[in-house]
């Protein structure tokens, strides 16, 4: 093995080491328990729409909506308790299926009528920003106050001093993990991302999977929404917006660490966890936390640099 | 009056291993059409890139009027008036009729490109050089095929400086319709002293329109038609494949029991009034050329597909797929022509890819049970050889015959009443082919209805209890296979016979 080899195999990881070594020798705190915990706390909502995402990109797609289905998530449920006093349960239920309503129309335009996920989802972006900023007489948050207090504990509760946001993020990394990479539905979503005409022709009904897919992304994005509300105690309209790129950095950088170079469930925590780790790191050392999205684009084409590098050293 | 305008003296050309022209001679007077036929194989197409200036030759000269080129490159071809009508169209959807012919050699003034005179220039060559209206703001979307083919011919000459036209398969595409059209703009072609070379498997086709025909097989010349007739066909035939034509045998016996497929007058696009039956432990095989509907036809009755009319039925009940899947359901197979494109998911295992139709049989609770998909999968590259005894191995590495294995097996897995096989042994080595046979047989004796589509005549008289012939979206014939000879398959299926098979 030649030191280019070892370097296109497992250059993202040595990155990754290079950056946590990096940010624990200029900082005192980064390495300080707290910090890897606020990490953590501060990964969770973007985690959950990566997770979207990467089923979705998995299946030779791509979700430019996932900020929509996010922000449908915290309407329904925020509308739901304000007004109509549902209980919290009910409301996160109504929630997760104000972000399906997303997904549904996605998935109506690209399986019915055969529009590109590109285009169908930019669509949709499009059409959901104006549908929340004419709903909110321009854009201004619905708010409210007097939540219930179990709702509000979706995002600053803790569970034996484990915020709950971390275990429904990791709740749902483990049954997307399940999904995605051990059953016969994950498996098939695979076959269909890496080649759809053989997928079809090998008898999967490959528009009823794409279908499903897309409505079963938008409604773990929604999830991300129903934390979001919670924290903030209102639905801020266009909030999910800022989660895009991140939620498609984490997933191709994900996909770049894979062996085979597929968009995976794994990869795309790894991917979460660094990029809220380099966030965090450019906070601490007191620099513009701008630079954060320059540093994200820089990583994700020398991630996905290496992925071709990967593909010829093998 | 000879009056020679391109000599090709003593082609050879070799590639590692094969001699795939040795000392081919190829003359064509001014303002002939002059047929090139042969088999596939036979060294057609080699002859025309040397030609084309793609090949070097490693010995032999080609004149061209009167002059020998001293080096034949794209270049000098080209200069020397030899134009090249690909059977590929390259052309840009999205571009009107002008765009199109002067892609590449626009006409511009100081003021920009000459929007009105070329387009006026194309129109009136489409008028006078094709016989053909064509309006110049035309998108090339919205055009037919033969329409598109005309293009593609104007924009090869609107230079007029073409001496020679080569046709390669022009009408592969095309139906009869729209066949004539082109041939209404060849023959305009002609009357203007242009010389062409018609490539084509369809001797019909050759017989029609050519004045002289060079027969080729196995790399060498194997006979030349100085006089062309209508009747001249089995002559050519003969030529071609190197025996005299056998006596046709109709095929009489069909067994007694209700048929396991049935297919009704299906029409689609690309094939008309389609009618076959296969019943059980048989293996019906489809013959015919490329184009001749054969694809389309299997990739409408496995739902790939939609067709405009007729009727499906399995086992007596009609069935109508609008995917994949629900054929799959109703108990039909396709191990398809493109297996890298279609058959594999080429970066997934061995595994993955035998398992990938039958995964609800190899879980539990819809998680996949990987002791159970592996043992499916060792158990299936056991049974058909496939190498590397590896299952992990991705399915991209794998030669083309374990890799047509790995399709099977997948179906073998699955198990289905009907197996549809594509071009089964396109693209498989010798060894694999045999084997891959020896398994269609067997599914045949255990009662599995087989259809295969093939262009290789060896192989569906090999393999068939009969066959059925297709030409230009139409099953012409339908022959048994007993005494059934290569020769008059060739015939039948390039339509050098029609007349005389009674269908």
């Amino acid at each position: 093995m030649t030191l280019r080899s070892v370097f296109a195999r497992f250059g993202l990881i040595i990155i990754i080491v290079m950056f946590f070594s990096f940010f624990s020798y200029v900082s005192p705190v980064f390495l300080t328990f707290d910090n890897q915990v606020n990490i953590i706390e501060a990964s969770a909502i973007v985690l959950i729409l990566a997770l979207g995402m990467t089923l979705v990109v998995a299946m030779g797609g791509i979700d430019l909506s996932i900020g929509i289905a996010f922000d449908f998530g915290a309407a329904f449920a925020v509308v739901a308790l304000k007004d109509f006093g549902a209980a919290w349960y009910v409301a996160c239920l109504i929630g997760v299926m104000g972000g399906a309503l997303v997904g549904l129309l996605n998935a109506i335009l690209i399986v019915g009528l055969k529009i590109s996920p590109f285009m169908a989802t930019l669509g949709t972006f499009f059409v959901g920003s104006s549908v929340e900023r004419v709903f909110t007489n321009g854009g201004g948050p619905i708010s409210y106050r007097r939540m219930p207090q179990e709702y509000r504990d979706l995002a600053v509760g803790d569970v034996f001093g484990i915020p709950t946001e971390v275990i429904i993020a990791a709740a749902v990394c483990l049954v997307y993990f399940v999904v995605l990479e051990r059953s016969i539905f994950g498996k098939r979503i695979h076959a269909i991302g890496l080649q759809k005409d053989a997928a079809n022709v090998a008898g999967i009904p490959v528009r009823r999977y794409m279908f499903v897919a897309f409505i079963l992304a938008s409604a773990t994005c929604a999830i991300g929404g129903l934390i979001g509300s919670a924290n903030i105690r209102m639905f801020t309209p266009l909030a999910g917006f800022s989660y895009l790129l991140d939620a498609i950095a984490a997933v191709f950088i994900g996909a770049a660490i894979h062996p085979k170079g597929r968009p995976n469930v794994i990869g795309t925590l790894v991917g979460v966890l660094f990029l809220g780790m380099i966030g965090n790191g450019l906070n601490l050392m007191g620099l513009d936390f701008n630079l954060k999205a320059a540093l994200s684009g820089i990583i994700l084409v020398s991630a996905l640099a290496l992925a071709v590098a990967q593909q010829r050293f093998r | 009056m000879t009056d020679t305008l391109l000599k090709m003296c003593d082609i050879t050309k070799s590639f590692p291993g094969v001699l795939a022209l040795d000392a081919v001679d190829l003359e064509v007077e001014r303002g002939e059409i002059h047929g090139l036929v042969g088999e596939n194989g036979a060294g057609k197409s080699t002859i025309i890139k040397v030609l084309a200036g793609v090949y070097k030759a490693d010995g032999g000269s080609v004149d061209i009027d009167g002059e020998t080129l001293a080096d034949v490159t794209p270049r000098s071809v080209h200069d020397a008036g030899v134009r090249f009508i690909h059977q590929e169209l390259h052309l840009v959807q999205h571009f009107t009729v002008t765009e199109s012919v002067f892609m590449g050699q626009e006409e511009q003034t100081l003021l920009g490109l000459s929007a009105r005179a070329m387009r006026a220039k194309a129109e009136a060559f489409f008028e006078t050089a094709l016989g053909t209206q064509l309006s110049g703001k035309t998108l090339i979307r919205d055009l037919g095929i033969a329409e598109r083919k005309l293009v593609q011919i104007a924009r090869a000459l609107i230079d007029a400086k073409a001496k020679l036209v080569v046709f390669d398969e022009p009408t592969a595409p095309l139906t009869s319709g729209e066949t004539d059209k082109l041939f209404a703009a060849i023959r305009k072609l002609k009357e203007q002293g242009i010389a062409m070379i018609y490539v084509s498997h369809y001797l019909a086709e050759i017989t029609d329109i050519c004045d002289r025909v060079t027969v080729l097989r196995n790399g060498q010349n194997a006979g030349r038609f100085d006089d062309v007739f209508d009747n001249s066909a089995p002559a050519m035939i003969s030529a071609m494949v190197g025996r005299e034509i056998d006596e046709l045998f109709p095929t009489t016996e069909h067994s007694a029991a209700a048929p396991r497929l049935e297919i009704q007058s299906l029409c689609a696009d690309a094939f008309n009034d389609v009618s076959l039956t296969v019943h059980r432990h048989e293996i019906v095989g489809i013959a015919g050329l490329v184009g001749s509907g054969r694809e389309d036809l299997i990739d409408t009755i496995y739902g790939l597909k939609a067709p405009s009319s007729g009727t499906l039925k399995i086992d007596g009940i009609a069935q109508r797929f609008r995917a994949p899947s629900e054929a799959v359901a109703a108990g039909i197979a396709l191990v398809p022509r493109d297996r890298r494109h279609d058959g594999l998911v080429l970066d997934m295992s061995v595994s993955d890819n035998v398992n990938l139709a039958a995964l609800d049989s190899v879980s539990r609770w819809t998680l996949e049970n990987r002791r159970a998909s592996h043992a499916v999968a060792t158990e299936m590259s056991e049974t058909l050889d496939i190498r590397p005894r590896n299952i992990a191995a991705t399915a991209r590495l794998l030669s083309g015959g374990n890799q047509q294995k790995v399709v099977l097996g997948r179906w073998l897995n699955k198990g289905a009443d009907i197996f549809i096989l594509d071009e089964p042994t396109v693209g498989v080595d010798v060894g694999a082919k045999v084997e891959i046979y020896q398994h269609i047989e067997n599914l045949a004796k255990d009662g599995v209805s087989v259809l295969v589509s093939s262009s290789d005549p060896g192989e569906l008289i090999g393999l068939c209890d009969r066959i059925l012939v297709m030409l230009r979206g139409k099953i012409v014939a339908e022959v048994s296979t007993t005494d059934l000879g290569v020769d008059t398959l060739v015939a039948l299926t390039t339509g050098g016979a029609v007349q005389e098979v009674a269908v």
